[in-house]
């Protein structure tokens, strides 16, 4: 990989980190977890997001996206999650980011033409409330990432924010709704929800 | 036969080791135990090896080695115990009779309690159990103690592993490491003995026995309810220590994964219960190295991504594992991390495949020695199938060839550093006849082209196994061959680099049985040659098919001579210089059949001709050149991989430029890839609005799926024009939907959205036109899900929300959505993990 490539999909996986930071922070707001007052409207590639007042909250989702940079930048990432949780711990919605950079195929990437995409999906996500389920009391919620494989120990300070999550798995494969795709070369993302599945019967008690 | 040629008789004084190893697989002794054992025996043990003495120690030497090298196999023996114990055990029906009940294993693995059960270091305890002294010294089984110490150890009881002392160890290091290790024979009567005594015992306490190795069992006690596992393992570990007087060690858990594993902790002569609580503790810690089904290469391949435990393994999601490593070893680690394991114990199974291997002291000169090699490799293997009471139709011959440069070995007459490569042949009709296995044999070995002298290692296996009793009403000749399946060649090398597959055509029974054929105007002398013994239904020569002929396998052609009363050759040889073969197929070449069949001594043969080249002239207008370098270096004859593997590498130009029913034709005939990303996202304008420019596809990368999205090839797709002249007005009238509102996005959902506002009412077609339409609907769809499930679901969600509004008005759809929902759904889960929702 020659050095302009190195950099383009570095610059990539830079664009990617922030989309996530405004992302993350549309999903929780979306989902009512804070007082409405708790965000604050702005804009990002020209469209209306919400952006955390708290410095705490903010810290926290901003770190965990930049937290990620490094894992991305290699390719490890497969999926990001926004989990909620209910009382017992319990997943009971997962917003799912599936990441895809091609990184041999990073060849002109227009920084417009990415945000464009990209800018779509922050359209989508806003008007998306009626997709989502109401929270439970007393739930909470995480930004879990799918590794393609486990990373180094140690291989840079950032990765450290991150530790092994031992979040519970659904019994059965859940309910996926599409929420937003976006194919532009170099960046295939794609944003689904995931609900437990409570439709299938259960198998006989015995 | 020619003993007397070897000159060398320091061989004779020289250490002396074999390697056997016994291929009588059974689908659960899945762990490969390499055993070594030496030829030379100090004659206590083996008293069946006449004069071994005088025993020579390669094929060069020793007319008979074939057969003195398996006496002398402790793999041989435990290949043939299996037999013992099938009949000893499972003689009655009952014998699996419960195998069945273990299907629904997912619900029965929560309660189950599976003992697994294994003698320590049995051959060593077998042989020291009557030799009090010997019990608290290191002591190891090898068939040679000689000063050179080159013989390998084939066990070694725990005392000597205490030094260090290894299986698989030559004698001179495990004595560097202890000098005072007592090396002890084998004693083959006494392992019998006391198997048999194991199994009886094991099988007075439990039922569900499942016979792994002569002294390695899993039991399933679930239904045992009355007794504590624990308690039934220590009773039954008492006995066998009675009994026989060897030790054994149990593990106890809840699979016989875990069962297994806690085996490992337990020994020597202990047990170790792991209870469904204490397995996520135990597996966390455990090196991945240690689970059974991870080898060296795998476990590498794990530390490499920073895995070294389980409970590292834990923390991959599962389609991640499968993605890295396969489905089948992706879903092993992701249940063996957890103590899963879906297996359940079941009676000993039938044999998938039985055969035999010489790896040892193969050394040939000349043809004649391999064809003597052969046919007392073929006695065996016939010997063992007759045992097994099995026959078999496909026969693997596997050659070990040394590796250019390779050294000598330092194993004494070894095979060394080798090459391996394996080709295969089935026949229709399943045998055990060990002259069939002979001339199959000596054909495949004549398909290796080798140089003999470079050969260190020969096995036959017979595979495809049938029981000999049942397939004996089917006979075995000519005839049913005439009139059954196709027969097949496949041949394999250093692992599918190489590969080639020969089928009969499959017209071959309409010109054989006296269709019109091209070689009617052969000579009218040679129908008269249909006479005599001839079976009366085979047609006369002059009926027969050139083409055809030359297809067939050598092994079929030859037998096909004999009917023929071995003037098939003639003819083909006549015929060949004749006509100039243009065949599409290739020919395994009948000259080298013929010679190998009549002269033994040459056996030349012409696979290397398998990719004909009058196949590749034909497709090479349909190709770009950049494909054809490939091409020709891919073994591989199937006609679509003559072909570019992918879209991004066909010229456009040129398929645009073909008929378009040529077009469909080449298209039809992609073999399918996996996608990532669709080709309509990055469309292939057509040729007639840029003839000169390449048309830039690299956006589809190579991996454009072909069969599987020829549909939506091109902009606008091949399907609009397919569905133009459907005669079917809903589809003419997608079509141009189509052309009006998706020519700038080539996709799916703006044409159904169209759809849906244009059309107030469908007229349904008639039953037999919407038939056609609903299979060009879902063929549409089917390919279309295949383009976008990796990388735009929020497409195939928006499809499949619009189509279901579109079933509520017609029937087309209706049925369309019906029998697309189960492939989405199934797509999807195989992508993510879930199903779409769709409300």
């Amino acid at each position: 990989m020659n050095r302009r490539d190195d950099n383009q999909s570095g610059e990539v996986a830079r664009t990617v980190v922030e989309f996530l930071e405004v992302a993350i922070t549309m999903i929780v707001s979306l989902k009512g977890f804070y007082p409405s007052e708790a965000f604050e409207r702005r804009r990002y590639m020209n469209v209306v997001v919400q952006r955390a007042r708290h410095p705490e909250l903010r810290d926290y989702i901003h770190s965990a996206a930049s937290g990620l940079l490094p894992f991305i930048e290699k390719g490890l990432v497969e999926r990001v999650a926004v989990i909620f949780f209910s009382e017992d711990n319990v997943p009971v919605e997962k917003f799912i980011f599936k990441v895809t950079i091609n990184t041999s195929s990073a060849g002109l990437v227009e920084e417009g033409q990415l945000e464009f995409a990209l800018r779509s999906f922050l359209i989508k996500l806003s008007v998306s409330k009626s997709l989502v389920k109401p929270l439970p009391q007393n739930c909470r919620w995480e930004v879990t990432a799918y590794l393609r494989s486990l990373p180094e120990v140690g291989s840079s300070k950032e990765g450290e924010l991150w530790i092994p999550t031992d979040t519970k798995q659904w019994q059965k494969p859940p309910v996926i709704t599409p929420v937003k795709s976006l194919n532009s070369e170099p960046l295939c993302l794609q944003l689904y929800l995931e609900h437990p599945n409570f439709s299938e019967p259960q198998p006989h008690a015995q | 036969m020619n003993a007397e040629i070897l000159g060398n008789h320091d061989i004779e004084e020289k250490e002396v080791t074999s390697e056997i190893q016994s291929t009588t697989n059974l689908h659960s002794a899945s762990d490969n135990k390499s055993v070594h054992v030496n030829g030379k025996n100090d004659g206590k043990s083996i008293a069946t090896v006449a004069g071994s003495s005088t025993r020579r120690h390669s094929t060069l030497e020793d007319p008979n080695f074939v057969e003195n090298y398996f006496k002398n196999s402790r793999l041989h023996f435990i290949g043939t115990w299996r037999n013992r114990y099938r009949k000893r055990f499972h003689g009655s029906s009952n014998g699996l009779k419960w195998a069945d009940s273990g299907q629904n294993a997912a619900e029965i693995a929560k309660k189950s309690t599976i003992i697994h059960i294994d003698l320590d270091c049995f051959f060593v305890s077998v042989v020291i159990k009557n030799r009090l002294e010997l019990h608290d010294k290191p002591v190891a089984v090898c068939h040679s103690d000689n000063p050179k110490g080159t013989a390998e150890i084939s066990s070694a009881n725990y005392p000597a592993r205490a030094y260090g002392v290894k299986a698989g160890m030559f004698v001179r290091h495990a004595k560097d490491l202890c000098p005072q290790l007592v090396i002890v024979p084998y004693n083959f009567e006494a392992y019998e003995e006391v198997a048999d005594q194991f199994y009886d015992i094991l099988h007075r306490h439990c039922r569900k026995v499942q016979a792994l190795s002569c002294d390695e069992a899993f039991l399933d006690v679930s239904d045992l309810s009355d007794v504590e596992p624990e308690f039934l393992a220590s009773t039954i570990r008492n006995e066998i220590l009675e009994t026989t007087g060897c030790s054994a060690s149990a593990g106890i858990g809840g699979t016989m994964l875990m069962a297994r594993l806690a085996t490992r902790v337990a020994k020597p002569a202990g047990q170790l219960y792991i209870s469904a609580e204490k397995v996520e503790d135990f597996l966390d810690q455990l090196p991945v190295g240690t689970l059974p089904g991870v080898g060296s290469v795998l476990k590498e391949k794990l530390v490499k991504q920073n895995i070294q435990t389980c409970g590292q393994l834990r923390l991959i999601s599962k389609d991640s594992l499968q993605k890295d490593f396969g489905v089948k070893t992706g879903e092993m680690l992701w249940s063996y991390s957890r103590g899963l394991d879906l297996r359940s114990v079941t009676a000993v199974q039938e044999s998938k495949s039985i055969g035999a291997e010489v790896n040892w002291g193969v050394r040939f000169r000349d043809q004649q020695d391999v064809q003597h090699f052969l046919q007392c490799l073929c006695k065996e293997v016939s010997l063992r199938l007759q045992g097994c009471e099995m026959i078999g139709r496909t026969f693997t011959l596997k050659i070990k060839k040394r590796k250019k440069d390779a050294e000598e070995p330092t194993k004494y007459m070894g095979c060394g550093d080798c090459d391996n490569m394996s080709r295969s042949i089935t026949v229709p009709a399943a045998t055990d006849d060990v002259e069939v296995l002979q001339r199959i044999s000596k054909n495949l070995f004549g398909s290796f082209c080798l140089d003999v002298k470079e050969v260190r290692g020969v096995g036959l296996q017979v595979s495809k196994l049938d029981s000999a009793d049942l397939s004996n009403k089917g006979s075995r000749t000519l005839k049913s061959w005439l009139s059954s399946a196709p027969a097949s060649v496949h041949i394999e090398q250093d692992d599918n680099v190489f590969s080639a597959a020969v089928r009969e055509n499959s017209d071959y029974n309409r010109h054989a049985t006296g269709g019109v054929s091209r070689l009617q105007e052969s000579e009218s002398a040679e129908s008269s040659i249909q006479s005599g013994d001839t079976n009366s239904s085979l047609p006369p020569m002059c009926h027969l098919d050139m083409e055809v002929l030359e297809n067939l396998p050598p092994e079929l052609l030859s037998e096909l001579d004999g009917t023929y009363g071995g003037k098939l050759y003639e003819l083909i040889e006549k015929k060949r210089g004749k006509r100039k073969i243009n065949s599409s197929s290739p020919h395994i070449s009948l000259d080298g059949t013929a010679a190998g069949i009549k002269e033994l001594k040459s056996i030349p043969v012409k696979i290397h001709g398998l990719s004909t080249s009058g196949e590749k002239e034909y497709k090479e207008p349909f190709v770009p050149h950049s494909s054809i370098a490939r091409t020709s270096n891919q073994g591989t004859i199937e006609m679509t991989d003559l072909m570019p593997s992918s879209l991004s590498q066909v010229d456009v130009s040129v398929l645009q430029e073909l008929p378009e029913e040529l077009r469909a034709d080449v298209l039809g005939a992609y073999p399918a890839h996996r996608r990532q990303q669709s080709s309509s996202d990055v469309p292939v304008e057509t040729c007639k609005k840029q003839d000169e420019e390449p048309i830039d596809i690299k956006g589809t990368e190579n991996e454009i799926g072909f069969s599987c999205s020829s549909l939506w090839f091109g902009n606008p797709p091949l399907w609009t024009e397919k569905f133009k002249v459907s005669g079917n007005c809903t589809l003419e009238f997608f079509s141009e939907i189509y052309y009006k509102v998706a020519q700038s996005r080539p996709m799916l959902s703006p044409v159904l959205q169209q759809a849906i506002s244009e059309i107030g009412i469908f007229h349904d077609a008639s039953a037999n036109e919407l038939d056609k339409a609903i299979y060009d609907v879902c063929e549409l769809l089917k390919q279309y899900i295949k383009l976008k499930v990796e990388g735009d679901i929020e497409e195939i969600y928006l499809c499949f929300r619009l189509l279901k509004r579109l079933a509520a008005r017609s029937q087309l759809f209706l049925q369309a959505y019906e029998i697309m929902s189960p492939f989405v759904q199934a797509s999807i889960s195989e992508h993510y993990g879930g199903s779409l929702s769709i409300p």
